[in-house]
């Protein structure tokens, strides 16, 4: 493939990821009135990020049992209220951890 | 006078910082696409100009992979990029939601070009409307560092140890539990719309019958769909009283 078609790909594609991330925001300007649709809307985020994550997760860091481990440690430190910073970093370095005696013991 | 209760919600800087997080998790992501573009013999800039255009680490591998595979019908990519990024369209009509609805047109059209699922995630932990603000100062270092990531792993692609990237994959989900588990705690309704995507999610994904049909991108839409229909139905949330 020559530069000129590959840019040419690459615009449209972004183009297309451009209207996908904006259209709604311009165009929903106003409230929704309908409850079902509210209600619809409200639950999204949770329902969207859940099944991201699901089963996802135990495939992100090269060994199920330390992607179980930084999974369980996320989920409990979010359930007594820490932030995302630490969250994100205590996840990181268990499974981090892990990943290094994984590989030290080979289990 | 200045107006306390608008003061009060958080604006650029608790927005840069809120960023922080975020641009931590796309380091090695973008990282990794920078390894795999070049590795697919992508010169630098191209894979910059990629990554600075798309600015979506599913998408960009997938259309990544299209191209390696020589796929040449514009059309090809249009849809592919529009299937595994097609929950945008959910969050993003959630998202309008939520943000100050004095915002106007054309900054929704500059934060849109930014908007990304972590960015969402961050954002909509705080009560209220969102001010846009705060939504274009989380927006500076995660795309910062969605640029640099890619440079760095189109440069020195052994320069990040890969222990440290492997383990760094867990952020992005590490990040979103942070967001579902709090409000979880304190609503049973959204603690019952969780439940029921983990049990769809899993149910979907690991039938090959139907992860042979459907890929990731359509089975988290159906996923998000049929549980927030079912919540919306059981659940009908109290309606907000009128802002005065």
């Amino acid at each position: 493939m020559n530069y000129q078609q590959l840019l040419v790909i690459i615009f449209i594609v972004a183009i297309v990821m451009y209207l996908m991330r904006m259209l709604p925001l311009v165009f929903c300007k106003g409230k929704i009135k309908n409850r079902f649709l509210q209600s619809f809307l409200f639950y999204v985020p949770y329902a969207v990020l859940t099944s991201m994550t699901i089963p996802e997760v135990f495939s992100s860091t090269g060994g199920v049992i330390s992607a179980t481990l930084g999974f369980l440690v996320a989920v409990g430190l979010a359930y007594f209220g820490q932030g995302l910073l630490v969250v994100a970093l205590s996840s990181t370095v268990v499974v981090f951890v892990v990943n290094q005696l994984a590989a030290f013991f080979k289990f | 006078m200045e107006n306390t209760e608008v003061n009060a919600a958080p604006g650029f800087k608790e927005g840069l910082k809120d960023g922080i997080p975020i641009a931590l998790g796309y380091l090695p992501i973008a990282f990794a696409f920078g390894v795999a573009a070049t590795k697919a013999r992508f010169l630098l800039w191209l894979t910059e100009l990629m990554g600075a255009l798309l600015y979506t680490g599913s998408g960009q591998f997938a259309i990544l992979n299209l191209i390696q595979g020589g796929e040449t019908v514009l059309f090809t990519y249009a849809l592919t990029i529009f299937v595994v990024n097609c929950r945008y369209i959910l969050l993003s009509l959630s998202f309008s939601q939520r943000i100050d609805p004095n915002m106007s047109t054309l900054q929704r059209m500059l934060f849109g070009f930014f908007n990304t699922d972590e960015l969402f995630a961050v954002a909509i932990q705080q009560k209220g409307k969102i001010k846009a603000s705060y939504l274009f100062g989380m927006t500076v270092f995660p795309y910062i560092s969605w640029l640099v990531g890619t440079i760095v792993g189109c440069l020195f692609t052994n320069i990040m140890p890969m222990s440290v990237a492997v383990a760094m994959g867990i952020v992005p989900f590490a990040m979103y539990i942070a967001t579902i588990i709090p409000p979880a705690r304190k609503s049973k309704p959204i603690f019952w719309v969780i439940v029921m995507s983990v049990i769809l999610s899993i149910v979907l994904e690991c039938t090959p019958f139907i992860r042979g049909i459907l890929s990731a991108g359509w089975i988290i839409i159906i996923c998000a769909v049929v549980a927030s229909v079912i919540g919306a139905i059981m659940f009908p949330i109290d309606e907000e009283e009128d802002d005065k």
